[in-house]
């Protein structure tokens, strides 16, 4: 619904919010079949009628900042997870307020006030133990009426094997879990823990732990004072661009640290000091260990709500980034593999791609083909791989043979090759004719003759020069590899 | 008198073994160091700048920079280059040529780069300068005449190239044999020509010293 509010919507259309997912949907497009998560392509042919808008999770964060702050004002160290999404640990408050219906009842009030301004608000509070569990309280409670789950594990274990997906983002794990036959969370918990984590390693192991009502375990040592970072300004940050770099510097930073350290956040303290004001400090959490570009984004967001309104006067004269619960889960690297070099490639290969576009920057997949030119499945980096064309498990009969020509032009270039009595003797290079010294094949190559494709030869050219691929097809000669 | 012929002989071999130990240094990449690898298209030069990324590739990105837009990752591959490491960069343009390969050192530990005709002297000094500060392994492959001296601190030049296995329309291309010139401060300053054997499959290798180059200083 934060979504759905945005300035930039207009206010009596259906609305569709996308990433690549939907992610915000007004009553009557959800009454056209479109669900919350169903890919974006699927979501637009549901509802043609609907008015598209992408995502913008910052403004979501500068307009969801007022309600963190009166929960703030009940109850202190809220921890945010998204905009829309908070935790609040409630033992102290509890005690304060003389109990969690109280408590809940005032929070659930004061939400109503807040959130019922803005379009399709709705506000569901739900309270349990841990953080996986009062999630799903909330998205079971009524609105108006607080969940109240008093038995946390019974309540888990009634939930549907579906409540994991966003937790562990294994789907196919789910569906082997179904397969097998277990269907809610209480099936899962039954099941020994020491057999899942041996057969689905981790992500089976995680499962077990949520469905057993404990939650992701996270690292508890003491954190070093010396892996916070911050940064002081002489002259204080007022303009967004400012704001934006130095929170995407401070995030590298950060996680650098961490990383030498084996470790990765799941929860960050986040604190602006103002120019002329009180300090300002939120925490974020996230149930993965936060990324570099998702810390980034997540500091991003929060120094955007406090800058635009007007939460840090006289501008952020010192941020400090402050990790908490660290897990040793991070990105699974090879033996030999260093994490630093990784992330070094990979910020140069952003900036190589920004100069030359997307298609400037490839990588390639084996897939199968007769041809060198069939046998490579190119993606732009960075993007998901492109579905293989030709599957590469199968056999491909004919293949031209290894080893591989190390220049291969996209399409079949016209050569010319004389040729005596069905054997080739000699062949252009640029200007100049350079005799065939020996030469292998002809290699039959059977084209698709349904789709027009005439059947070809090929062969191997050597030269003084080197040695090549040759194809050909109704009578002339094409260039289909250098052996360079 | 037979300990001594014994002695001898041990003598020359170590000697020969420290040789080819010594031109299969030539062909691994140094980190902040540039090898160039000098000689005309079908030489087989592609194929060794690519098989100089394999040992690169089992710890991180490995990039190949592609100004002919024909480089297959596939011949790479071949060479021990991990597939999921290897990133091509097409860069056809070049005007921005000098732009994109000083981004690329910026960040990646090991690259080969071809150096399109008219990249300026200025501009490929600097990118030896910042792949020294950088410490990254280069390889350059000048498409039209070599780097400028001092540029380089290995250069390999393909002096010829054989093949064996296709006889007159029969069997297929196998086995390459390319002959080499090493020269430059990475060469100690001695000119020295090798052989070097090419199967198609992982494995490159130095087979032999075909002619002992004469000593001199180096250039650069």
């Amino acid at each position: 619904m934060w979504s759905l509010g945005r300035p930039d919507a207009p206010s009596d259309d259906p609305l569709l919010i996308v990433d690549d997912r939907v992610t915000g949907a007004t009553k009557d497009v959800l009454a056209a079949g479109v669900a919350l998560g169903m890919p974006r392509r699927e979501a637009e042919a549901m509802a043609p009628f609907a008015t598209v808008l992408i995502r913008d999770q910052g403004e979501e964060s500068r307009r969801f900042e007022p309600v963190v702050e009166a929960i703030e004002a009940l109850i202190p160290r809220v921890e945010v997870v998204s905009p829309g999404l908070v935790f609040v640990p409630i033992s102290g408050a509890v005690r304060f307020y003389g109990g969690e219906v109280v408590l809940a009842e005032l929070v659930e009030k004061e939400m109503a006030r807040l959130v019922g301004q803005v379009r399709c608000g709705l506000a569901l509070v739900g309270v349990a133990d841990g953080p996986f569990a009062a999630r799903w309280a909330a998205i079971t409670a009524d609105a108006g009426r607080p969940n109240i789950v008093d038995d946390t594990i019974g309540f888990i274990s009634r939930l549907d094997l579906a409540a994991l997906r966003e937790s562990l983002n294994a789907d196919e794990l789910i569906d082997t879990f179904r397969w097998l036959g277990v269907s809610t969370l209480g099936d899962l918990a039954r099941l020994p823990r020491e057999a899942l984590a041996t057969r689905f390693g981790n992500p089976g192991l995680l499962a077990h732990r949520l469905a057993s009502g404990e939650d992701r375990l996270v690292d508890s040592r003491e954190i070093p004072a010396d892996l916070a970072v911050d940064a002081s300004f002489e002259e204080p940050l007022e303009s967004l661009d400012a704001v934006a770099f130095a929170a995407r510097a401070l995030a590298e930073r950060l996680l650098r640290g961490l990383r030498a350290a084996g470790v990765a956040p799941h929860r960050v303290s986040i604190l602006a000091e103002a120019a002329e004001g009180a300090p300002r400090e939120r925490i974020w959490r996230s149930a993965d260990p936060f990324t570099e570009k998702a810390l980034s984004d997540r500091v991003w967001w929060q120094l955007r709500a406090w800058v635009e309104a007007g939460g840090v006067p006289g501008g952020i004269s010192r941020l400090r980034i402050a990790p908490a619960d660290l897990s040793d889960e991070g990105r699974q690297l090879g033996l030999l593999q260093d994490e630093t070099s990784i992330v070094e490639a990979e910020r140069a290969l952003a900036r190589a791609q920004a100069l030359l576009g997307p298609e400037g920057v490839l990588q390639g997949r084996a897939q199968g083909g007769r041809m060198p030119q069939e046998r490579v499945a190119w993606s732009r980096w960075g993007e998901p791989s492109v579905e293989e064309e030709r599957e590469s498990s199968a056999p491909w009969p004919g293949t031209t043979p290894s080893p591989s020509p190390a220049l291969v032009p996209p399409r079949l270039q016209p050569l010319e090759v004389e040729w005596d009595g069905g054997m080739p003797t000699r062949l252009r290079l640029g200007t100049r004719w350079e005799p065939v010294l020996t030469w292998s094949g002809p290699w039959r190559l059977s084209g698709r003759w349904w789709a027009g494709e005439q059947d070809a030869d090929r062969y191997q050219l050597v030269t003084s020069v080197g040695a090549f691929l040759c194809v050909v097809s109704e009578g002339r000669a094409f260039l289909a590899g250098v052996y360079d | 008198m037979p300990d001594r012929g014994v002695s001898l002989g041990i003598g020359t071999v170590a000697s020969l073994l420290d040789q080819e130990r010594r031109e299969e240094g030539y062909l691994h990449l140094q980190p902040g160091r540039v090898t160039e690898l000098l000689g005309v298209p079908g030489t087989g030069l592609t194929r060794l700048g690519l098989r100089l990324l394999a040992t690169p590739s089992l710890t991180g990105p490995v990039v190949a920079l592609d100004t002919r837009r024909w480089i297959s990752p596939e011949a790479a591959w071949e060479t021990g280059v991990i597939p999921e490491n290897l990133i091509i960069v097409r860069c056809d343009q070049p005007q921005i040529w000098s732009k994109v390969t000083a981004a690329l050192l910026e960040g990646v530990r090991a690259l080969y780069a071809e150096v399109p005709v008219g990249a300026k002297e200025q501009d490929l000094r600097r990118l030896a300068a910042l792949a020294r500060a950088r410490k990254v392994a280069v390889a350059m492959r000048p498409m039209g005449n070599g780097l400028p001296s001092g540029v380089a601190h290995l250069r390999l030049r393909a002096l010829g190239v054989t093949w064996e296995g296709a006889d007159q329309g029969h069997g297929q291309l196998r086995k390459r044999r390319l002959v080499l010139e090493a020269s430059g401060k990475g060469a100690a300053g001695v000119t020295r020509r090798f052989e070097v054997e090419d199967e198609g499959s992982h494995v490159v290798r130095v087979v032999s010293h075909v002619v002992p180059g004469e000593a001199r200083r180096a250039v650069g």
